[in-house]
């Protein structure tokens, strides 16, 4: 009896089987169909094309409004709160410090007039700083208050020089111009991808920096300077333990002749950098500068060669062209290098020896 | 042979206690099963429950296909969907998706076949005073084959004075509102921005060597303001282009894309009227570097600038422009040292990694090219400029190339020479068709005296044969006799008219 009715419910077909079969046809029906139509115009126009929408073949044949800028409008004034001027944060980062971020969220400039805008290496130091950095822009964007108006995330598309391994002194130095031409190159693409139409300041702020006056944007504005710098320091806890503080950032000095000397007997493709003992430049290093007012932190010095460490510059100077050489530029490179640029354009940089922002100390 | 012993060794025992031999009965054994044991149950009941699981069965699957056709119908379903598919983050993260964004420069690297791998090209145009070559710049941008939605315009209008901006904007509009679903760009962006340039924009001036270097620096930050403000992290080629070019071939940047280099130019020439010469090379600041050139440079102080084509500055250099031949191989490259603004097709990594156009002698020479209304030159002194970036370039080690056979065509504008030698030559034309007017009506009065005489001889003719033939009818009337002397005397009379007709004739 069993047996002339088995094959007949082997051949019987499972519903099980039915099911997947149809769900499946369903959906390669549905795709098939789809890729071809353009979908849903309508939700993409809506957008603001500040928002820079990422292209994606979807979004082909939306007709965008025709977005009109006067930057004869911007305004560059010492005081950019009351004239609602947008800030531009920009920060190299290769490491994700917390008190960088905690001391960022101090800041009491509007936070919605603030872009902030970071470029992180494409290795694995990167991944890490990348994924903390965005769990912590997560939890600030969530929330309502504080929200900054737009944080833009990139990712290096060359691979960041190899560690410098000490041999000689020439070889050190010789790395030095790979490091710090590709540290240039970084922040050019950071700069010139998210200037917008609207900045009024750019603020170059770097991952290391964890303390910093909470109004530093304003105080720096508010000496209407083309591109002025702190002072950048270290705290740290000397033999006694005891909590002391150092000069950090060597790259802000006022030239000497010395310097003017060695440079003109150099190659068109040596660089004259500072800190090093088989150069000595004699260049007065803003670092170590006596003023006669060690309390007046609105002292001025003007400066031919600046640290990036924390530095303010005006939106215009960078639209002029003045950017981070990462070729040796007047035997300068990055930072100092963008002063002799900026120089050549007709900005002069100003240093503020006592107001100090600090470097975080391994 | 002792390989294959073991494995039989071993296959065959595990067969045996296994019960391989016996799998297919196990089968359907297991199959039968059910079966077997229904045996037992009342036959009736068999098929009523086998039908209603049939029937369960049937409406469920007529359920889930009536869903899935409803979610994918219905468009207020998509987010119902996205529940399903990617989850709760996306509700989540509207805050973020807003203000966020995540970019990864590797991926805007700039290809061979951009068009294919859907790469953005970001559009530059400096615009001052350029009203009267919208509509042509426009026309171009229509026939385009590059797909528009991948390009992005950006426009600078400076100090203009005329109505630029609003035929621009205009213009813009009707382009974003064609009826072809091809026609629309992507972003599209106006800058507005006067740098209160003081350079007149007149020929004389613009061409005037002295006006050179201040000129080409104030192009050059037009340039520059005009790219910071547009550039962004997903735009993988810059293409600047003047807006009085006025024929390129419409693939010209699919063209120029395909060599793959970080820099590219082709030559570009000017149509010119037949007394000039019907052609001449318009952008002379696309040359290779010399040895002369170099050594002038070292003489000359840090703020100088070379400018090529001047008689003050003889560099020598090999320019791309006159190495053209119509008939070569337009894909032919050519390593170049310094390029002209007037189409340049160049990665953006070149520009993001901080080449730009000099508003500064770098290295002796000052970027800037024609922008806005650009180009009127006496035929033999040319227009130039020196576009820095390149030399920036060349430092970063980027490839700067140039195609010495691909020829698009500049307007051409007649110069204050041209225009005052071609008022001699209208006057002389005026002057010609003066004179051959006068010829025309002397030849006119000419023919109508005579006219006149003829028609008077045609008169006289037919009437004196008229008269010939009325005396003659008379006569044969009168009598047969006189009648030959009598037409004699006619013939006679008629042959005296027509000499005095010659006469009023000479």
């Amino acid at each position: 009896m069993a047996r002339p009715m088995g094959p007949v419910r082997l051949r019987r077909t499972n519903p099980v089987t039915v099911i997947i079969g149809i769900v499946l046809c369903t959906f390669i029906i549905y795709f098939l169909s789809n890729t071809g139509s353009s979908s849903r115009p309508t939700a993409s126009k809506s957008r603001n094309v500040n928002s820079k929408p990422v292209p994606k073949s979807n979004l082909a044949h939306i007709r965008r409004d025709v977005q009109r800028f006067n930057l004869n409008h911007v305004t560059i004034t010492k005081d950019p709160i009351a004239n609602r001027e947008a800030v531009l944060i920009l920060t190299p980062m290769a490491r994700f410090y917390q008190d960088y971020w905690d001391n960022l969220m101090k800041l009491s400039y509007p936070h919605d007039l603030i872009t902030l805008g970071f470029i992180i290496p494409k290795n694995k130091e990167g991944n890490a700083a990348t994924m903390a950095l965005q769990a912590q822009i997560a939890k600030t964007q969530k929330s309502a208050t504080n929200k900054f108006r737009r944080v833009i995330i990139e990712r290096q598309d060359f691979d960041p020089p190899l560690a410098s391994q000490d041999e000689s002194e020439r070889h050190k130095m010789e790395n030095q111009k790979v490091r710090r031409a590709a540290m240039s190159k970084a922040r050019n693409s950071l700069l010139f991808t998210t200037l917008g139409p609207d900045t009024s300041w750019v603020l170059w702020l770097d991952g290391d920096i964890v303390e910093t006056p909470p109004t530093l944007i304003q105080d720096l504005a508010s000496h209407d300077k083309p591109i002025i710098v702190p002072n950048c320091y270290q705290r740290y806890k000397d033999d006694n333990n005891k909590a002391a503080e150092r000069a950090y950032d060597f790259n802000s000095w006022q030239d000497s002749e010395t310097a003017q000397e060695l440079a003109a007997k150099m190659g068109p493709e040596d660089l004259l950098l500072e800190g090093y003992e088989a150069l000595p430049t004699y260049r007065t290093l803003m670092a170590y500068m006596e003023l006669d007012d060690k309390d007046d932190v609105r002292a001025e010095v003007p400066l031919d060669g600046v640290g990036g460490t924390a530095l303010l510059v005006r939106a215009d100077v960078h639209r002029d062209g003045a950017m981070f050489p990462p070729f040796p530029f007047y035997h300068l490179i990055e930072t100092e290098g963008f002063a002799k640029m900026a120089k050549r354009l007709g900005w002069q940089a100003t240093g503020l020896p006592n107001y100090k922002v600090y470097h975080y100390n391994e | 042979m002792g390989i294959l012993d073991r494995t039989r060794s071993k296959s065959l025992p595990t067969g045996l206690s296994n019960g391989n031999r016996f799998a297919p009965e196990d089968d359907s054994q297991w199959l039968t099963r059910p079966f077997a044991l229904s045996r037992f149950q009342p036959r009736a009941s068999t098929p009523a429950t086998r039908r209603r699981r049939k029937l369960v069965v049937r409406v469920a699957i007529a359920i889930a296909v009536a869903g899935l056709f409803a979610c994918f119908v219905w468009p207020g379903t998509a987010s119902f969907i996205s529940i399903f598919s990617l989850g709760l983050l996306s509700s989540d993260n509207d805050g973020l998706l807003d203000t966020v964004r995540y970019y990864d420069l590797s991926n805007v690297q700039g290809t061979a076949r951009g068009w294919e791998r859907e790469e953005r090209i970001l559009l530059c145009v400096p615009l001052r005073d350029a009203e009267p070559h919208l509509q042509m710049m426009f026309s171009h941008l229509r026939n385009l084959t590059y797909p528009h939605h991948l390009i992005d315009l950006a426009f600078l209008v400076s100090d203009s004075k005329d109505r630029t901006l609003d035929v621009l904007i205009e213009r813009l509009e009707d382009q974003q509102a064609d009826d072809d679903p091809k026609q629309p760009y992507g972003e599209i962006s106006i800058i507005e921005k006067d740098f209160g340039q003081k350079v007149n924009q007149d020929v004389e001036s613009r061409h005037g060597f002295a006006a050179q270097a201040s000129r080409r620096k104030l192009m050059a930050q037009a340039r520059n303001w005009l790219l910071s403000a547009t550039l962004r992290p997903y735009h993988s080629w810059v293409y600047w282009r003047d807006v009085d070019v006025e024929t390129a071939p419409f693939t010209i940047l699919e063209d120029l894309m395909r060599h793959n280099k970080d820099i590219i130019v082709p030559n570009v020439w000017r149509p010119l009227p037949d007394w000039l010469g019907g052609e001449q090379p318009y952008d002379l600041n696309s040359w290779q570097e010399s040895e002369t050139a170099l050594t002038l440079a070292d003489t000359l102080d840090e703020d100088a600038v070379i400018v090529e084509g001047y008689a003050e500055y003889a560099t020598w250099r090999p320019h791309l422009a006159y190495l053209r031949d119509p008939y070569g191989d337009p894909d032919m490259e050519m390593e170049i040292d310094g390029v002209g603004g007037v189409s340049i097709l160049a990665k953006a990594k070149v520009f993001r990694s901080g080449c730009h156009f000099p508003a500064f002698s770098f290295e002796k020479h000052a970027e800037t090219e024609g922008f806005g209304k650009v180009g009127t030159i006496n035929p033999r002194a040319t227009r130039n400029g020196l576009t820095n970036e390149i030399q920036m370039a060349k430092r970063m080690g980027y490839s700067v190339v140039g195609l010495p056979h691909y020829t698009i065509w500049h307007l051409y504008e007649p110069s204050v020479d041209d225009i005052k030698h071609m008022e001699e030559m209208e006057k002389e034309r005026v002057a010609k068709e003066a004179e051959e007017k006068e010829k025309a009506e002397k030849e006119k009065k000419i023919k109508e005296q005579f006219g006149d005489a003829n028609n008077q001889w045609e008169k006289d003719k037919s009437e004196i044969q008229n008269l010939a033939k009325e005396e003659s009818k008379k006569e044969t009337k009168a009598g047969g006799d006189t009648e030959k002397s009598d037409s004699q005397g006619a013939k006679k009379e008629i042959s005296q008219a027509k000499d005095e007709a010659q006469k009023v004739e000479s």
